[in-house]
């Protein structure tokens, strides 16, 4: 039968955002298949929760940005399937929670709405269209102890360290190598809805290590037809290949010649990552 | 961009009534942009608004109280593309 999964919500108890997360961890876990992780002690004593992480997956409800949730998860090294924000999903909804906690119709309603989130099924995808070339040509330089990779032919990037790489139509986007180092291991994948419209530098969902939430900023214009389920489960796969087995999402292109202009190619990017990388100097 | 930095008004703009000084953002931008003046109030600062990457909004994402917000992204694409429009018509009646 199908994995337990096992819920970690925010222990923000004295705030709403906290208590939020704590009903909606509550009513999950009132279904058969769940198990509810109690923060405090996971981070006291991860072997209580082993044999349910073992053979389950994670679901992690962050109250607030500080991401206290998946934070822990991070430094633990537990891998997260998928997750929540409720002051993300409030501003989403255009509800105001405040501080003090309230239990009122406006909250019912955020509950219900992130409930349906966590236990929704995702769309159907269309088949891949993009024709992926079988080998990529890279040139690299290094900085410090890191080397950091660029193709040379056919992807285009944004000064947001996002590629995209067109066939035809249709376009793979993904992050760089600079950025996936940057990140170090990356832990989730938050990918955009199927049929999402997105301008050019719109955000195209998000990635997050244990060191940062990283949003995909759309290299192009267009509708989103496809994003990569495998990295539901490994997500790894971003820092492994970036930019083969590591794509993020699909789109049908809207208006690539025009997109193209604030987009560079091999030559000006490879240049202007050596500066950056100078200037930054990556930390481990 | 194809645009020179200065011309492009994108930096994080702080809201000092939710600010509560955690640093956060500070420690986590690479570019410099902010900077915190222990002897000033309000502490923190945007010091480097030009080093600011454009489309970033990666310190707005640290922030627990919400206290920094960035200019609209759409109109500040619309923007800049206009400015390139300008500049290269400008070029060509040269």
């Amino acid at each position: 039968m199908s994995k337990t999964v096992c819920v970690l919500p925010c222990n923000g108890i004295d705030k709403c955002a906290g208590d939020i997360a704590r009903r909606v961890a509550l009513k999950l876990t009132e279904s058969k298949g769940y198990e509810l992780i109690c923060p405090v002690l996971l981070n006291q004593n991860k072997t209580r929760y082993d044999k349910a992480l073992e053979g389950g997956s994670l679901s992690v409800i962050d109250g607030c940005n500080t991401r206290c949730a998946s934070k822990l998860a991070g430094r633990l090294e537990i891998a997260i399937k998928e997750k929540v924000n409720v002051s993300e999903m409030a501003n989403e909804q255009n509800i105001k929670l405040g501080v003090a906690i309230h239990e009122d119709e406006e909250t019912d309603a955020l509950v219900r709405v992130l409930l349906g989130k966590m236990s929704g099924t995702t769309e159907k995808q269309a088949e891949s269209a993009v024709i992926v070339p079988k080998s990529v040509d890279y040139d690299s330089f290094t900085q410090g102890k890191f080397i950091f990779k660029v193709p040379k032919d056919g992807y285009y990037f944004n000064e947001n360290e996002c590629w995209v790489y067109v066939s035809g139509n249709t376009a793979r986007v993904g992050i760089s190598d600079y950025e996936q180092q940057n990140l170090s291991d990356i832990l989730y994948v938050d990918p955009p809805d199927i049929g999402l419209k997105v301008e050019q530098f719109d955000d195209l969902g998000s990635v997050e290590s244990g060191k940062a939430v990283f949003d995909i900023i759309s290299p192009v214009s267009g509708t989103v037809i496809a994003v990569n389920d495998k990295l539901e489960d490994t997500p790894e796969l971003v820092n492994e290949d970036p930019y083969k087995k590591g794509w993020l999402v699909e789109l049908k292109l809207s208006d690539f010649e025009e997109d193209k202009e604030l987009l560079h190619g091999f030559e000006t990017y490879f240049e202007l990552l050596q500066r950056k990388a100078a200037e930054t100097d990556v930390e481990d | 961009m194809g645009v020179e930095r200065d011309r492009i008004d994108w930096s994080p703009r702080i809201d000092y009534t939710k600010c509560n000084n955690c640093m956060d953002c500070v420690e986590f931008c690479p570019h410099q942009v902010l900077k915190v003046n222990e002897a000033e109030t309000p502490k923190l600062k945007v010091k480097n608004p030009n080093n600011c990457v454009v489309f970033c909004r990666a310190c707005a994402k640290t922030c627990g109280l919400d206290a920094i917000t960035f200019p609209d992204k759409p109109e500040t694409t619309k923007m800049i593309k206009a400015m390139r429009k300008a500049d290269k018509e400008a070029k060509a009646s040269e």
